[in-house]
């Protein structure tokens, strides 16, 4: 048949319209539709039964009480706890909301890794077993100790308090070495301070609940400094009291936005600024003269010095702020009922310098303020795990009374890498446990290079953090939400309290509890050693441990000492029972000079300083996802972190808002962009910490600079700790 | 605009909050603690603020003073659950096409329907709070972290808008325990967003603005008669003087942060606003 | 080779010419499509929009044919209502370049939305106070009158005529067409004007609303946007008119039916631009004022909105065309005239780009800031695809399609046989006497 032209045009239209009339489009119109909202590349949750379980957060220092919600087996999301002793007020701050995206990152460690090489000879991970990786550790330590080489092992722990940190430094003591390090932060130099004052041995409680004047000394006590759920509460407490907040740092931080006064001192000035505070004290008779003439030792001598040296005149020179607020800022702090000052600048994660905190010890002793409410307390160290003396055999012993690499004193890490840069021979094999030293130690590129050279490095992290990448055996850890685990709470805390870390979920991946992995290294290395650890695993370490304890801890999710009966005394516990407001070693440390920061100020004539911020974590842990994603725009953009400095500072430079610009500080040169904030003092470079990851996924990874790669550690002349603050710097067009 | 009944034993709730920028020290975990409620999406580079779901944005204020006497102050934005000059007239829900956004008479609270949405983004251009925002890429999870999605809230699928739902399904949850246990009404603790319950500041109180035993009606003072403007002189709503009948209120004893809430021309002498511009 | 499609008694060029014309054009599409499956596979990340601009470049492009397209319900309501019968001179083309208008401006809107698929929830779920939705209905409805008008344009090539059934479907679409082009203009008024509510209710945008009428649901933009496009809609018809003229080097129009739709333009536009005067003057002393706003304050003379937008949109682009429209002399001044529509155009464009762009550019809240966005290369190609598919329909259609019924008289071709051309004439003549 022949389809003519005519009957063809029928018969198409005729289809069209036949076609559009049929339920056929129509519910395929509705079908693609009903696709769309179901698209099967968009997850869609499984629902189930929804349970919640209580524990303790163990991302920062704070501790908080947290309940995590679960659907069947998965955590999804985590909530503050109400009522708990760990954390009062409730509510949680955006690192801890973040955990379960850490808990189910996929750059956690999977199990076991040894390094090997391959056929290129280039490094890469090979899983192994537990059992093959406990081995391999046993082995490594084994040769080194019949080599009589067991004082060359070392272990560089997050914080040494609690029973996880402290079976590892029971194993390098059992093993034979004197090489245990914890991560500095400003507690060992408040603890320093604490100690040649009072005669304690343990840290300081801050009772900012009951405080009415607070003098911090550049502390961000709304950006994550010690506890930091409880300083928020606090400081909106001490606000809603009508009570005064004095915030003394050259930035305008998230806590000097809220103070009432905010003392933009030259940095590095804080301790002068203290000491011309004291000068108005003493000067005026305005301090605490039942406390002063009871309750203390050298003040006559500390009187002089500050009266000498410290007039609010000089101190303005020397500090930038003028001599009448110096003068009414002491006159107020002085004034007010419960008045407390702070010592520790940013989160605390630096020791900081000697002087400002003795300073600054000084200032609360003026007014009397020690171990009564709303003032600083000295918190005896925790006493509950009293496991008996491990047993040393004679390798052990003569290792464990070895010299210290880092030579005598106070324990110092940063010493510690430097002297292992300067003499490889000297340390063969170090464990690091819940700590990213090659990112988060000032100077970082140093500390990296002289890890490079230990022979065997193993790292217990759960993360493929910076160090981790570098160690040759990586025995992950669980994660907290996956794990038993004592946290004594210190941070300011002015009550004993110890949270209980207990597993929300099953574990993740191939980890092991780190407790039980340095029992099992202990097992293997027989002897003595395995003699010290009589525990089974660590979950029966724990409950024997803390033993009467146990039950009630694991009910109300933390364990609280009653708290010492309050005496009329204060409690010193130096040979007069005194305070010691001047004696030699603190004159030194007062009277010392102070570590100017690094370089040469022709070369660099700027300086720079890394800011603390709550959304940032700069610690070990690597800031989550979800905290990037509410970082401000002017601190990344893209992949490029930002400098801050004020606008007169940016128009000497030619620089503006948004710019590329070259920062260079003695320690390396980085392109960065200029954020131009009325908010800092001009001549100042302030950069945020917690940036410029290389290890870690897309969502972390090069993202922003670590201050630490430009800003170096200076020696505290008395601690030997860090207490750099800064560094001088350039910044020129890009 | 679809009528929602009201409930017949209870009076209509209203649904607030009252956020003290006082107290508000700019954290952020309210919008990390919305994202982790919500199934909100990240992607690698979060940077272009433009692009970046945040339900709740902590924007930053300053009061444009140079140093030293620079003040800042912090202002999170979640929806504002706009009622407008009519009770439901928000500038979104009256003008979505495909009614995927609502506002629901029985609680104040404006709905979105992720599935009904097409991705007009009309009620992005409508609404002058930027609370809205799009799905220009397909939700994407890490491997292994979409473990932590919550089963409350559906992921979202690309093309489609959302925004802050004053965490409805905890309303939902809330409401029908309540109905189990005898349709007894909700309290005001078994009804409570992620972002108030999670801020460590306790700067945001989140409840009933009817309910005068709740506190953010004791707080707030809202005058019914008058679109429902508060009776704290420490408090204001955003951009009120556009008639958007806002359920957020801020406080502050700060003039220059209570006026940076709004427009003033510059021969206005402040906190005395024209009356709310009228319209159909 | 395609001489039995063309219609009789008029010159067309060779078909190689032709094709290679198309296939320059076509380039271009295939580019703009490119762009489109993209979007559509891709999803709108495609695009440099972002939160703060929802609406950019393609929804000012859509916005903008739309009120260039007005051309078509226009001159249809003059010569059909109104019985202005010299247009019917010029109609066809008003009616294809409303077409090519319209079916660009529901391409947009489907390349636009995030969820395409799920495009009919407007109508099924239709929200009733939403301008979008009385937009969309409008939109469609106008669109199937277009068709409508359009198709028996379409039966009357020369091939398609000779077959009976199409060519009484022809002639009997023509003598109803009164009735769809009073509908059309009907419909017409109300989508120009929603597309203009939609900017207008934004009660939250400051910038762009406008207080309405007696209280009504429809804001002064709603007006306004319905007379713009009544009145520069008309310069755009007469502006692509010239343009065909210059490019096929043929008058294809007669001037007394260009003087007077240019007439009927001018007075349109000046009238329409004394209201848009009185709107901006009440908005800068009423509207803004009352939302906290001076109203220079929209107008900061950043990288793209300023002062001038408001001299260029109101004086240059208005009342000089207007004016020059208006007036006999400068009216039937060739140049003087092409000038005119050509302001017109810019002017319509710019007000509608001021409408979205600027709308979407302003800060509302005191703490945010401007933000100027610069389209991608995506956008771009798929704004440009409507205009690559419209250059095509033109060609296609004036090469085999009677659009000029003054074509054959006004360049007679040597050779041909006038009785015949007369008896294949189109049917212009059935549609005057309905008239
Ligand atoms: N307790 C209680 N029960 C109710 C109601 C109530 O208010 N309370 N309301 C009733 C009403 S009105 C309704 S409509 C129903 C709704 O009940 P459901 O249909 O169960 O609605 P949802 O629980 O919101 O979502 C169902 C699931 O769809 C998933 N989902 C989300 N997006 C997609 C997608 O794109 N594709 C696929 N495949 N899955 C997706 C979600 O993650 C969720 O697990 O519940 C009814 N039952
Ligand atoms: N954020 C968010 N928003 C959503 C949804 C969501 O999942 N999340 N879901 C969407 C969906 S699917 C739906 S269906 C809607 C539901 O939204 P709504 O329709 O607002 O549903 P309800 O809140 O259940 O309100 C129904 C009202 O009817 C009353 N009622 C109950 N029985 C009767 C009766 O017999 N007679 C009368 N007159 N009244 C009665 C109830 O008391 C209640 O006040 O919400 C939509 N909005
Ligand atoms: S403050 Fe520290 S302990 Fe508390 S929730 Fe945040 S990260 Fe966890
Ligand atoms: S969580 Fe609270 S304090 Fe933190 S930004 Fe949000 S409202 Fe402010
Ligand atoms: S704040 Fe925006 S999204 Fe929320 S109700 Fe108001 S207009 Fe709608
Ligand atoms: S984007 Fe979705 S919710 Fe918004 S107006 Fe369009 S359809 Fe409605
Ligand atoms: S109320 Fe819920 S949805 Fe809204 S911002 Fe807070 S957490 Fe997010
Ligand atoms: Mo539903």
């Amino acid at each position: 048949m022949k389809l003519s032209r005519r009957c063809f045009l029928s018969f198409s239209i005729g289809g069209a319209v036949g076609t559009a009339l049929s339920p056929l489009p129509w519910k395929l119109t509705d079908d693609l539709s009903i696709w769309s909202q179901n698209w099967p590349w968009t997850p869609v949750p499984p629902d189930g039964e929804s349970t919640y379980v209580d524990s303790t957060c163990m991302l920062c220092p704070g501790h908080c009480g947290i309940r995590v919600r679960k659907i069947d087996q998965r955590a999804v999301k985590i909530e503050g706890q109400e009522n708990t002793v760990l954390n009062p007020g409730g509510g949680v701050c955006l690192l801890g909301l973040s955990g379960l995206q850490l808990l189910y990152s996929p750059t956690r460690v999977k199990g076991p890794l040894r390094k090997i090489k391959d056929d290129k000879g280039l490094p890469k991970w090979e899983s192994i077993s537990w059992s093959l990786a406990i081995e391999e550790v046993a082995k490594q330590l084994m040769d080194l100790r019949a080599q009589g080489r067991s004082h060359t092992v070392a272990s560089l722990v997050g914080q040494e308090d609690g029973t996880v940190p402290q079976l590892l430094k029971r194993l390098i003591k059992a093993y034979g070495s004197p090489h245990f390090y914890h991560m500095p932060s400003v507690e060992d130099t408040q603890g320093a301070v604490l100690s040649l004052s009072q005669g304690i041995d343990g840290f300081v409680g801050l009772d900012v609940e009951n405080a009415d004047y607070i003098l911090s000394f550049g502390s961000a006590l709304l950006d994550g400094f010690g506890s930091p759920l409880r300083m928020m509460r606090a400081i909106n407490r001490l606000k809603e009291q009508k009570g005064t907040l004095v915030q003394i740092e050259p930035r305008l931080s998230n806590t000097a936005a809220k103070a009432d006064l905010w003392l933009a001192a030259k940095p590095g000035t804080e301790a002068d600024l203290a000491l011309g505070m004291a000068h108005v004290l003493i000067n005026q008779r305005r301090f605490n003269e039942d406390f002063i003439y009871n309750h203390t030792e050298g003040f006559e001598l500390f009187a002089v010095m500050v009266r000498n040296s410290y007039t609010p005149e000089a101190v303005a020179v020397t500090t930038g702020i003028d001599a009448a607020t110096i003068t009414q800022t002491a006159l107020a702090f002085a004034a007010a009922k419960r008045p407390l000052a702070i010592f520790g600048h940013g989160k605390g994660q630096a020791p900081g310098s000697m002087r400002e905190a003795a300073a600054v010890n000084a200032l609360n002793a003026l007014v009397g303020n020690i171990n009564r409410p709303g003032g600083l307390h000295a918190m005896p160290a925790y006493d509950y795990i009293d496991w008996p003396a491990p047993f040393l055999d004679g390798i052990a012993y003569a290792g464990f009374n070895a010299k210290r690499v880092d030579g005598s004193g106070t324990p110092s890490v940063h010493r510690f890498f430097e002297a292992v840069d300067a003499a490889p021979e000297k340390l063969q094999l170090l464990m690091i446990a819940e700590a990213n030293p090659s990112y988060s130690l000032t100077g970082c590129g140093k500390i990296k290079q002289a890890i490079k050279k230990i022979p065997f490095v193993v790292s217990f992290s759960s993360f493929m953090d910076e160090t981790a990448m570098q160690a040759d055996l990586i025995l992950p850890n669980h994660l907290y939400l996956e794990r038993w685990e004592d946290i004594p709470m210190r941070a300011g805390a002015v009550r004993q309290t110890v949270g209980l870390c207990r597993p929300v979920v099953a574990p993740q991946q191939n980890t092991q509890h780190l407790g039980d992995t340095v029992i099992q290294i202990a097992k293997a290395l027989k002897g003595t050693v395995a003699q010290s650890f009589p525990w089974d695993n660590y979950y029966a370490c724990l409950k024997q441990t803390m033993g009467n304890q146990w039950q009630d801890m694991n009910a109300k999710g933390a364990w609280e000492k009653e708290p010492a009966v309050v005496s009329p005394e204060p409690g010193f516990k130096t040979e007069s029972g005194k305070l010691v407001m001047m004696n030699e070693p603190l004159k030194k440390i007062l009277g010392a000079i102070v570590p100017a920061p690094e370089g040469d100020e022709k070369k660099f004539p700027l300086q720079l300083v890394a800011y603390d911020s709550i959304r940032l974590s700069s610690g070990y842990i690597g800031n989550p996802p979800f905290m990037n994603k509410v970082l401000p725009d002017t601190v990344l953009k893209g992949n490029e972190g930002f400098v801050e400095l004020n606008p007169e500072t940016a128009g000497k430079l030619g620089l503006a808002e948004g710019q590329s610009a070259i920062l260079t500080t003695p320690h390396g040169q980085v392109k960065v962009r200029v954020h131009l904030n009325h908010g800092i003092m001009p001549g100042l470079l302030a950069m945020a910490r917690g940036l410029g990851h290389t290890a870690y996924d897309g969502y972390l990874s090069g993202k922003g600079v670590n201050t630490n790669e430009l800003i170096g550690p200076v020696e505290d002349p008395a601690s030997g700790l860090d207490a750099a603050w800064g560094i001088q710097a350039i910044l020129a067009k890009a | 605009m679809k009528q929602t009944q009201i409930h017949n034993e209870q009076p209509p709730r209203r649904y607030g909050m009252a956020i003290d920028v006082d107290k508000c020290t700019g954290c952020g975990s309210c919008m990390v603690a919305c994202f982790s409620e919500n199934n909100v999406p990240f992607k690698q580079d979060e940077t272009d603020k433009l692009l970046s779901i945040t339900w709740m944005r902590v924007y930053q204020l300053t009061n444009g003073k140079t140093f030293p006497h620079t003040e800042v102050a912090y202002l999170p934005r979640p929806c504002q659950h706009c009622a407008g000059q009519h009770e439901g007239h928000s500038p979104c829900v009256s003008v979505c096409p495909a009614t995927a956004t609502d506002y629901s008479a029985d609680t104040g609270i404006v709905s979105q329907i992720y599935t009904r949405c097409f991705g007009c983004r009309y009620c992005m251009g409508a609404c002058p709070y930027h609370a809205r925002y799009f799905n220009w890429w397909d939700p994407v999870w890490p491997d292994g972290m979409e473990k932590y999605l919550s089963p409350n809230v559906s992921p979202r699928m690309r093309g489609v808008v959302e925004k802050c739902s004053f965490c409805f399904h905890r309303y939902q949850m809330a409401r029908d325990k309540a109905y189990t246990e005898g349709g007894r009404k909700v309290q005001e603790a078994e009804y409570q967003t992620a972002c108030a319950q999670a801020c460590p500041a306790g700067a945001i109180v989140f409840g009933d603005l009817n309910d005068p035993s709740h506190a953010v009606n004791q707080i707030v003072k809202p005058d019914a008669h008058n679109h429902y403007k508060s009776g704290n002189p420490r408090a204001f709503r955003l951009l009120e003087r556009l008639g958007t009948n806002t359920k957020v209120y801020y406080l502050s004893s700060r003039e220059w942060v209570r006026r940076s809430g709004d427009n003033y021309r510059a021969d206005e002498q402040p906190g005395m606003p024209g009356a709310a511009a009228q319209h159909g | 080779m395609d001489s039995a499609l063309i219609p009789e008694g008029v010159k067309r060029c060779a078909l190689w010419k032709f094709l290679l014309g198309l296939a320059v054009v076509g380039g271009v599409l295939v580019w703009g499509i490119i762009a489109m499956l993209l979007c559509w596979i891709k999803g709108l990340n495609q695009t440099n929009m972002n939160d703060y601009y929802g609406f950019a470049l393609w929804i000012w492009a859509d916005l903008a044919v739309i009120a260039l397209g007005g051309g078509a319900f226009f001159s249809g309501l003059l010569k059909y209502v109104f019985g202005k019968d010299d247009l019917k001179n010029i109609i066809n083309y008003a009616v294809l370049i409303g077409f090519i208008c319209y079916s660009s401006a529901l391409l947009i809107l489907a390349i636009d939305v995030g969820q395409p698929l799920r495009s009919w929830f407007i109508f099924w779920h239709a929200n009733v106070h939403s301008m979008l939705t009385e937009v969309a209905f409008c939109l469609s409805c106008y669109f199937a009158v277009l068709t409508i008008e359009y198709i028996p344009l379409i039966l009357e090539n020369r091939q398609i005529d000779k077959v009976p059934f199409f060519h009484n479907l022809g002639h009997n679409m023509h003598s109803t067409m009164a009735i769809f082009a009073a509908t059309g203009a009907f419909l017409s008024f109300f989508h120009q004007g929603s597309l203009g509510g939609v900017a207008g209710v934004l009660f939250g945008r400051p910038f762009a609303y406008r207080e309405s009428i007696l209280n009504t649901i429809w804001p002064y933009t709603f007006f306004l946007f319905t007379w713009s496009a009544a009145a520069y809609g008309p310069s755009f018809t007469l502006f692509i008119t010239w343009l065909t003229e210059k490019i096929t080097r043929k008058k294809l129009v007669k001037n007394n039916t260009i003087y007077l739709l240019a007439k009927i333009s001018g007075w349109m536009i000046l009238t329409y631009i004394i209201a848009k005067s009185a709107d901006t003057l009440y908005w800068v002393y009423q509207t803004a004022p009352a939302k906290g706003f001076n109203w220079d304050f929209f107008f900061q003379n950043n990288a793209l909105y300023g002062k001038w937008i408001l001299f260029v949109e109101i004086i240059v682009c208005g009342f000089v065309p207007g004016l020059l429209l208006v007036f006999k002399s400068s009216r039937e001044n060739s140049f003087l005239r092409v000038a005119a529509t050509f302001l017109g155009i810019i002017g319509v464009s710019l007000n509608r780009w001021v409408m979205v762009l600027q709308t979407m550019a302003a800060p509302v809240m005191p703490f945010d800031t401007w933000q100027l966005y610069i389209p991608s290369w995506q956008e771009v190609a798929t704004t440009i695809l409507p205009v690559a598919y419209g250059v095509i329909l033109i060609m296609i259609s004036y090469r085999y399609l009677p659009i000029f019924p003054q074509e054959r008289e006004l360049n007679p071709v040597e050779g041909a046989d006038p009785d015949h051309a007369h008896a294949a004439a189109p049917h212009i003549g059935h549609e005057a006497t309905v008239a």
